[in-house]
């Protein structure tokens, strides 16, 4: 009798812990060592590539970000898609471009943008100097006609001819559309939003909570880090849409557009993680509404597993750790250059 | 009684496994482009590209060598199924997508996997004892002169 109640006992403690292992999340809430090797903090500036980053040339670059005189019907900014309050996107599938023209991919952040190897969706510029000549000339987007109608807007204005002289002091006519792209780009490059994931890399071990390290480990044992790793978790190696299943809209031929190379068929750039939950809609349509349908559907269609309602809840709670502040002061909209009499006027045509 | 039982199963076996003899993955490789490989891009050390191309191709290049048995399903879902996420996590033939970054994390990655013999996986050896990794080839993987 004292043997049954023994290893009744036994069963019941056992279940117990069973039980309290399944209220618990799956993993502990330690992280492996091993396994943040593949991450690396957020730097604070990412690295110049087109020469220093002086404070002239940000404060112009500045001044060009916020100015919708960049675009034909004088009412588009970078500011309009990519609005920094909030993230750095305007929470559209598509943006609407000049005379309500819908592009035909989802804007991306711009926020930690210049420290991706590539810009655009499908990686077609180099660095975000180039990438912010792209839709100033885009006919869905600012629709500028050309280049000589941009730098003729800006010589117009003396106050942006100074700021262009200051910015690009050693040039004899520095008001120039390359010009523009690289002041645009001193701008963005300091764009960065530190997060608590970033305290946690450098040894705070307080940093994340135990949920968030658990919803981390999920990440991690789902195989997301594939792809999403390094500083930026994304941003900086190209993947195909549908690895593991076919993506259900292959209506967008991705990176193909550009290399025209069979083996760049729907791959994209992989998109940074960082500010992930503040930067709805998602993927390269933005058709994608929510952060638990968008963390399914890579489980699904890149990884291969169908991730249960927890493990995609797990890996939302740490993603919130991804999410950093916004640079208020560096991102406030400053005073513009005022327009002239030669400063062309805004037109609606297509 | 039991021998005609035994015989029925053995039979729908059979049939089973010629029905998915139909059924058989893609297994044709996709083009490998020479100049967007991990010899053209990375331009490591010929024995370390030896050492990849003994032992990692089958898996993560797109140049993938399909043995006879590969063509036999159910074997046959479970090689593709094995290649298609090879290639996804790591792919030698489309170096030219990896950042400066991920190369490093992809080579450190190769390192903790081989030193662990988590790769090339022991299912893989039998068939392919060629692509069995020695000490002086994982230090040759783990080498930093990448």
């Amino acid at each position: 009798m004292r043997k049954t109640q023994c290893r009744v006992g036994m069963a019941l403690s056992c279940l117990q812990v069973l039980g309290a292992c399944s209220s618990r999340p799956p993993s502990s809430t330690s992280i492996d060592p091993a396994k943040l090797a593949m991450f690396a903090p957020l730097v604070a500036i990412a690295a110049p590539g087109n020469g220093p980053l002086s404070e002239d040339k940000i404060a112009l670059g500045r001044m060009l970000y916020y100015d919708t005189r960049l675009s034909k019907s004088q009412k588009i900014s970078c500011s309009s898609c990519h609005t920094l309050t909030e993230y750095g996107v305007d929470h559209q599938a598509t943006s609407s471009g000049h005379n309500g023209q819908k592009g035909d991919r989802n804007s991306p952040t711009v926020y930690n943008a210049a420290a991706h190897f590539a810009q655009f969706w499908d990686g077609r510029a180099p660095d975000v100097e180039q990438q912010a000549k792209g839709p100033v000339l885009n006919p869905v987007e600012m629709a500028m006609p050309s280049e000589k109608e941009v730098v003729a807007v800006l010589k117009s204005m003396p106050e942006y001819v100074a700021a262009f002289k200051k910015a690009f002091p050693e040039q004899k006519d520095p008001v120039t559309y390359d010009n523009m792209g690289k002041a645009i780009g001193a701008f963005e490059r300091n764009l960065t939003t530190p997060a608590l994931w970033d305290q946690f890399l450098k040894g705070d071990q307080n940093a994340l909570s135990p949920a968030e390290k658990a919803g981390f480990n999920e990440f991690a044992n789902a195989g997301c880090p594939t792809c999403h790793a390094g500083r930026l978790l994304g941003g900086n190696m190209f993947q195909k849409a549908g690895v593991a299943k076919p993506w259900w809209d292959t209506t967008d031929s991705g990176r193909y557009k550009v290399t025209k190379n069979e083996t760049d068929k729907f791959v994209f750039k992989v998109p940074s993680l960082r500010n992930i939950e503040k930067t709805a809609p998602y993927f390269h349509d933005g058709k994608t509404a929510t952060l638990r349908e968008a963390i399914a559907k890579m489980g699904e269609y890149q990884v291969g597993r169908r991730l249960t309602d927890a493990q995609i809840q797990s890996i939302q709670t740490w993603m919130a750790s991804l999410t950093g502040e916004i640079p208020a002061d560096y991102i406030k909209e400053p005073v513009l250059p005022r327009s002239t009499s030669r400063t062309p006027k805004p037109s609606e045509a297509d | 009684m039991l021998k005609k039982i035994a015989s029925y199963w053995i039979g729908v076996l059979i049939l089973l496994l010629i029905m998915a003899q139909f059924l058989q993955p893609d297994q044709t490789n996709p083009p490998a482009d020479p100049s967007a490989s991990f010899e053209a891009v990375a331009r490591p050390p010929k024995e370390l590209a030896g050492v990849v191309e003994r032992a990692c191709r089958d898996c993560h290049s797109n140049r993938t060598v399909w043995p006879g048995y590969s063509k036999l399903a159910p074997v046959s879902w479970l090689v593709a199924s094995d290649v298609n996420e090879g290639r996804a996590k790591l792919n030698f033939s489309q170096w030219n997508i990896y950042s400066a970054e991920t190369t490093q994390i992809k080579l450190r990655e190769i390192c903790r996997e081989t030193m662990r013999l988590e790769m090339p996986p022991w299912y893989y050896l039998p068939m392919h004892p060629d692509a069995k990794l020695s000490s002086r080839d994982v230090a040759v993987l783990c080498s930093s002169g990448m």
